[in-house]
């Protein structure tokens, strides 16, 4: 080899990004199937994150079974929030999107407002199942159990999500509903039933995500507009109406915020935005966006 | 089609994030109401909202104490308390601090939580010529006739501790920090005095790290350099939930080992409670503790407890001493105080009995001359607390 570079330091921060990136794919997945699929742009996305986050805030207690419990009260949560965001739209679904991003913004503020009015204004502190608080040793390196055990878990649901997508008949309206959603009406299922379903699965797929990756984005006030944010970033970088886009997308902001911090933290600041402008100024559609035909 | 062009895309982007930041200004609680005829007005200027709004409580729960404890007076006149949010910084704070100056026209003001904020404000203090007695951030300031702090400056605790790390670690010392003036100074303050007794800095360039705040919740890829550089101790300032963060993600790190010392705010106050036990052995200098045994603190500590959850922190202990600072010079400001009055007497109060040990304002810089503290976190009953360990230098002046 000519040139010798330390890879060693740069094992940790590469995992991490793999643990990060996973977060912000199950959390983005569900912007991406509201905006692909029922064409609404939900500004309360990381709202419904933050709902998963303070309730595992709330009934985490180190025990396996409140993680459990908290899973399941979270996904029920957020997954009704997204219906409820769904039947707000219902009157606006057929107007502009500017329509529906002011609603849906307005429906994050008034959202925020009542998680803290609820949880109070501090950061909540997380309690992990006693097992997984503390760390272990990978390749020689010191990591924190709960991330290993996070990207095993976030893996498996984004597999499963990726075999809902292409293998279940729901999958298949929903990516009929993408390509032609007037055909899929006159197959005689109700779109409005489809831009509900989308809406509330996208709750679920958040309201999970924000259980599970409450220990490394922590539930607080400014918790629904980092996560909206990331998950913006990632639809951006990401196209529209592609899985592996979107994988792909937030596995690269994953590394981007750690491998990238790592290699040159003078430019940690702007690394996000600038592979942002990037990607748009080479591929305006995206990493890896679908071909299609109008 | 439901796809919109990328570039309008990024034009909403761009109004999301304005509307963000607009909603990140919060509303201000309203102080107690008016006095009668003859009652004096002080502002009090505190994060009540955004980032540090732990520390803006404290500093307004501070001030509340003391007044709730010496019949809602200063000086012998009741108190009008007028409350302003100081939100995340200097956008929020110099519209509040304009009404507090212009239109309500306090007799002094008091509180602020961020550096930069008491330097966007300081124009108006200037302008409005009304007496200013800080109980937190400090920034560097050209004329400070009518600028006191009961705190300390940014630079003393790390100036204050860099002797003990120099005697106490074999080996060198990463600096680590938040990208922003507080981050600047508190960093600069140990760095300077660390490397004039002898000590060597383990970053590869022999300058801070600083991370940017407060976007920075994942400090891993930090730690990845932290290990690399071949430390044998940290030393670092962080606050709020960044300090919760710094934390419980270093305990948990491949660096956990190294022992940790920081400026005491890393684990003062709520943060700890939310560190827990990831919180455990690290040092910490700052200028008071609640453990300190003499007869000002064990009055306010009571005072404290009868009052509010938990502990008194350093936040509340300054802002009771600005209490304590403006209830003696509206006191020896006569009659009729003024802002000019009041000014000329706070230069005269020498020394000042205080919850951290007597103390008085230095003549050049109106900051306290006052006594530092090594703490660690230990058990203390049930809960963890910054148990004071030893005295560390006197620095001030």
């Amino acid at each position: 080899m000519a040139v010798d570079i330390p890879i060693d330091p740069y094992v940790v921060p590469a995992l991490d990004g793999v643990a990060y990136g996973l977060l912000v794919f199950v959390a983005a997945a569900g912007l991406v199937l509201c905006f692909g699929v029922a064409g609404i742009l939900n500004l309360a996305h990381g709202t419904l994150y933050a709902i998963g986050g303070y309730t595992a805030a709330a009934l985490l207690d180190g025990g396996w079974p409140s993680l459990l419990l908290a899973l399941a009260v979270g996904v029920i949560a957020a997954t009704a929030a997204g219906a409820l965001v769904a039947g707000l739209l219902t009157r606006v679904a057929a107007r502009t999107h500017l329509t529906q991003a002011l609603l849906t913004f307005g429906l994050a503020l008034v959202g925020g407002s009542l998680l803290v009015r609820a949880f109070g204004p501090d950061d909540q502190p997380v309690r992990v199942p006693a097992a997984l608080d503390g760390s272990v040793v990978v390749a020689g390196h010191r990591y924190a159990a709960y991330r290993l055990v996070f990207i095993v878990v976030a893996a498996l649901l984004a597999g499963l999500l990726h075999l809902a997508v292409r293998r279940t008949r729901a999958g298949m309206l929903v990516r009929a509903a993408v390509d032609d959603a007037e055909m899929v009406a006159v197959l005689g299922v109700s779109p409005t039933w489809i831009r509900v379903g989308v809406l509330a699965a996208a709750g679920a797929l958040a309201g999970a995500a924000g259980v599970l990756g409450a220990p490394i984005i922590g539930p607080g006030p400014d918790t629904a507009d980092v996560v909206l944010l990331l998950s913006l970033v990632v639809v951006v970088l990401g196209g529209l109406g592609s899985m592996t886009g979107t994988l792909l997308a937030a596995l690269a902001v994953g590394q981007i915020q750690t491998l990238g911090v790592a290699l040159a933290p003078s430019a940690a600041p702007f690394l996000l935005f600038a592979a942002m402008a990037a990607v748009l100024a080479v591929r305006a559609r995206g990493l890896a966006a679908t071909r299609r035909t109008t | 089609m439901s796809l919109t062009t990328p570039r309008r895309r990024r034009a909403r982007t761009a109004a999301l994030l304005a509307l963000v930041l607009l909603a990140a200004t919060g509303c201000a609680d309203d102080g107690p109401g008016a006095g009668p005829n003859g009652s004096i007005k002080i502002g009090l200027l505190a994060s009540l909202s955004g980032t540090y709004q732990a520390v803006g409580k404290e500093i307004r729960d501070g001030f509340e104490l003391y007044l709730s404890t010496h019949d809602g007076k200063l000086g012998g006149r009741k108190v009008d308390l007028i409350v302003a949010d100081e939100g995340n910084g200097a956008p929020t704070a110099v519209p509040a601090a304009t009404k507090l100056l212009k239109q309500d026209r306090v007799l002094a003001l008091t509180g602020i939580v961020g550096g930069g904020s008491v330097a966007a404000v300081y124009p108006l203090l200037n302008e409005t010529r009304v007496p200013f007695v800080g109980s937190n951030g400090r920034p560097e300031l050209k004329d400070v006739s009518r600028i006191w702090h009961t705190s300390y400056l940014s630079d003393e605790p790390g100036e204050a501790i860099a002797q003990h790390v120099r005697d106490n670690v074999k080996g060198s010392v990463y600096a680590i920090g938040p990208d922003y003036q507080g981050g600047w100074d508190e960093l600069r303050g140990f760095t300077d005095t660390f490397v004039k007794v002898g000590g060597t800095l383990a970053n590869p360039d022999g300058k801070t790290t600083f991370t940017p705040f407060p976007t920075t919740t994942n400090f891993t890829p930090y730690f990845a350099r932290i290990k690399a550089s071949g430390a044998d101790a940290v030393y670092t300032f962080y606050a709020g939930s960044a300090a919760v963060d710094f934390v419980k993600q270093y305990a948990q790190s491949e660096i956990r080992d190294l022992p940790l010392y920081a400026a005491g705010f890393l684990t003062e106050g709520g943060v700890l409670d939310a560190q827990g036990e990831a919180a455990r052995d690290i040092y910490s200098v700052l200028n008071y503790s609640p453990d300190l045994d003499n007869a000002e603190n064990r009055a306010f500590v009571a005072a404290w407890k009868a009052r509010y959850d938990g502990s008194p922190t350093t936040y509340a202990m300054a802002s009771y001493d600005a209490a304590a600072v403006l209830d003696r010079a509206i006191a020896a400001a006569g009659d009729d105080p003024t802002p000019e009055s009041v000014n000329a007497a706070i230069g005269q109060l020498g020394q000042i009995a205080s919850p951290r040990g007597t103390w008085q304002f230095s003549p050049t810089t109106h900051a306290p001359v006052q006594k530092w503290y090594l703490r660690q976190v230990r058990q203390d009953g049930r809960a963890l607390s910054n148990t004071v360990v030893g005295d560390l230098a006197t620095v001030g002046g």
